[in-house]
């Protein structure tokens, strides 16, 4: 039988079972200040980080430094007092002998040799880095990327001094008690929407996934109370990236949800980008205290919007409102005012922020710039920059403040993705992660969506850039592209490792099971020219092959009754594919994962494939 | 109650779509869903009554699609009389084809 089968574990599971390994590993031997128990990448996912633990007699606090390659890549941080010691080492650099120094309150020091495996090649590395130690201090620039990369943390020196092997996807935050919210390397829908979100603290240990019944995408936004907004979609009803749910971050049920085919009409005012399935493609949610409302950036209809955090009404939209009905534009779209000579509109933006004073920052991508095929601007003539609009709600007038990006021109054009950050009044940062040339031209699309033997053609590039009044003092260049850039600490006081077993909160629904089952003939075991693969997980059975573009494929869940999943073999032409790190080289290749939520018995797994129903020879109790 | 699925050129699409209700397919050989809606639209026959169901090749009618303004496949079109009064695109399940057919 041809058909490769593998029951696995969750990430949760396995990193349990490596920790148990590892604290029976210390308690074995009498680990002192002088012998101290090292453990390198304890969580199997973060090779940069380490765990060092041993005992003293009296409580002690302990002082660890991480030696730069410079004394300017120092990396300390300050334990309290304690007689157990389980210090988290952060900031090794890849494939060097580490120095990490340890002193104690009392005085006495140690020096610790950790030995790091070199970088993989997915870890990339900058082609340019101009900052001062001064200005970025002990800060290392995080991206997750939307190519072939893995997410990594850069210092001043633009050294990688984190990464994750976990291909996890979207954006990282940083929330209150110090961990780090991540969209999960769990795929769940084709080709990016994902299982949820992880919780996860510096050292690489997941604390929580938050399990979302319609896949996360894109943004989470952790409100006062510690609940979390989530976007999200539902699938059955055929479209994507138009809804959000708010989820208890104690339990992970859904408390609350939006849907914004309430709050807006579908087949209007879209960018160059909209289709049916994907109308508004919400790439960000940002809650406002203030006004008590949600603020969302939808790419496919070149609109910030702001809706009641109540009752989902539509407060207003930022936008250019050509092609819109005048209904709605007399209602919700806002005049520009000031210096309208130079105001631009933002088109297919992302990551919007309300700053305190409200106003609202974004990253305008620019893509098609204009609202009607006839006025699209090619991406030569184009620009992207962050933004930040001033607006007044009662007289529906909106100002532009400030932009950075638009005097760069194509050279920091990107089609999709990026983000800004406001750190402060007149303290920014805009990130253009998602810049591409193909065959020497500045791509008009996602360079996500360039595949197989075209990408030799490519040329990725991501800018990160940070200004303190309109002065550029952090600039870094990737050669690939990235979702977002956060700037983090990696030492953060709140951020306590704490044991035992991660907890996987909510759940992924119910795969959508396709009613009609083909008649088929008998077609025997599967042959091997379609490399099936089963995998078997706590939450989810997972199917791999390869077929041929138009090839009907239905799995089949044979037992005491028989549940089918229509399998697409063709991809739908995503016009924005945020997140290219799912798919395979092999544009034939398929992943389909199939939620085991509703599904009891045993099973014997079938494959129907165009006219004839296969063996896989898999059975599987559920 | 059962109906046939009929297999249409350009010129007897024209023809089929003037009955009281005409449920068409327009499907392309080298596509996964439109094979799947087409076995749906198959055991829909079995249980609908009145309802003349066609399928008809997107590749080989250009003239049809252009005619008609089907963009994509699997695109499916419900006529009365002559007249289309609903189209939906895209892979369907059995139950929302039926309530098409009954809404429509």
């Amino acid at each position: 039988m041809s058909v490769k089968f593998k029951q696995f574990d969750h990430i949760i599971t396995e990193q349990y079972q490596a920790e148990q390994a590892f604290l029976a590993a210390y308690k074995k031997g009498s680990h002192s200040f002088e012998q101290p128990f090292v453990q390198l990448n304890p969580y199997l996912i973060a090779p940069l980080t380490a765990l060092i633990m041993f005992k003293t007699d009296k409580p002690e606090t302990v002082t660890v430094n991480v030696k730069g390659r410079q004394a300017d890549g120092d990396m300390h941080f300050d334990l309290p007092a304690a007689t157990e010691h389980v210090i988290p080492v952060y900031g090794l650099y890849g494939g060097s002998d580490n120095t990490v120094e340890l002193k104690l309150g009392s005085g006495a020091k140690k020096s610790v040799i950790i030995k790091t495996e070199a970088l993989p090649d997915k870890v990339k590395l900058p082609t340019k880095m101009e900052t001062t130690s001064d200005y970025f201090q002990d800060n290392l620039m995080f991206v997750g990327p939307t190519t072939a990369a893995l997410v990594a943390g850069y210092d001043y020196k633009g050294d990688p001094r984190w990464y994750c092997t976990l291909n996890l996807a979207f954006d990282i935050k940083r929330v209150k008690n110090g961990r780090l919210l991540v969209g999960t390397h769990r795929l769940l829908m084709p080709p990016y929407h994902t299982t949820g979100i992880y919780e996860m603290g510096m050292i690489g240990k997941i604390y929580k996934e938050f399990r979302i019944p319609g896949g996360y995408h894109h943004d989470q936004f952790e409100m006062e109370d510690g609940n979390l907004l989530i976007l999200t979609q539902d699938p059955p009803r055929g479209t994507v990236e138009d809804m959000c749910v708010l989820v208890d971050r104690n339990t992970g049920a859904i408390l609350k949800s939006w849907d914004y085919q309430k709050s807006l009409p579908q087949d209007v005012g879209g960018s160059g980008s909209q289709d049916e399935h994907d109308w508004f493609h919400n790439n960000a949610v940002w809650y406002d205290k203030k006004t008590h409302s949600l603020t969302l950036s939808g790419r496919h209809q070149d609109a910030v919007i702001n809706i009641d955090y109540d009752s989902g009404k539509l407060n207003w939209i930022i936008g250019d409102p050509d092609n819109w009905p005048q209904d709605m534009v007399d209602k919700y779209f806002f005049k520009p005012v000031g210096d309208v000579k130079n105001f631009d509109w933002q088109y297919e933006q992302h990551a919007c922020v309300v700053v305190p004073d409200g106003d609202i920052m974004c990253f305008d991508n620019g893509h098609w710039r204009g609202k009607r095929k006839e006025n699209y601007v090619p991406a030569k003539d184009n620009f992207s920059r962050g933004v930040r609009y001033r607006i007044d709600t009662s007289k529906m007038e909106i100002e532009q403040v400030w932009q950075f990006g638009k005097e760069r021109g194509e050279d920091f054009f990107s089609t999709y993705i990026c983000n800004v950050e406001y750190y402060g009044e007149g303290h920014y940062m805009v990130h253009s992660g998602g810049i591409g040339r193909f065959k020497g031209e500045t791509l008009n699309k996602p360079p996500a969506q360039v595949r197989g033997d075209d990408e030799k053609d490519l040329v990725l590039n991501s800018i990160t850039v940070e200004l303190k009044d309109d002065t550029i003092v952090y600039e870094m260049h990737l050669p690939a592209n990235y979702y977002r850039a956060e700037k983090l600490q990696p030492y953060c006081r709140e951020d306590v490792l704490s044991f035992g077993k991660g907890e996987l909160l909510g759940d992924l629904g119910v795969t959508e099971q396709f009613l009609t089952i083909p008649d088929t003939e008998p077609g025997g075991e599967v042959p091997d020219k379609y490399n099936v693969k089963i995998g078997l997980e706590e939450d989810r059975i997972i199917l791999k092959a390869t077929f041929e573009k138009g090839q009907m494929v239905m799995l089949l869940l044979e037992g005491a009754q028989t549940v089918g999943y229509f399998v697409p073999t063709t991809k739908r032409p995503f016009l924005a594919m945020c997140v290219g790190t799912f798919q395979e080289a092999d544009e034939r290749a398929v992943e389909f994962p199939i939620s085991r939520k509703g599904l009891a018995g045993s099973f014997a797994i079938r494959l129907i494939v165009d006219d004839k129903k296969y063996e896989t020879g898999v059975h599987v109790a559920l | 109650m059962a109906t046939e699925v009929l297999e249409l050129d350009s010129a007897q699409l024209d023809e089929v779509i003037k009955a009281d209700k005409a449920l068409v397919i327009f499907y392309s050989k080298t596509c996964g869903p439109c094979k799947m809606l087409r076995f749906v639209l198959k055991d829909i026959a079995k249980d609908v009554d009145g309802v003349s169901i066609g399928e008809i090749d997107f590749d080989a009618n250009k003239d049809a699609t252009a005619k008609y303004k089907v963009e994509s496949y699997p695109t499916l079109l419900l006529f009365k009389k002559g007249e289309e009064v609903k189209r939906v695109k895209g892979l369907q399940q059995k139950p929302k084809v039926l309530q098409m057919i009954n809404e429509g």
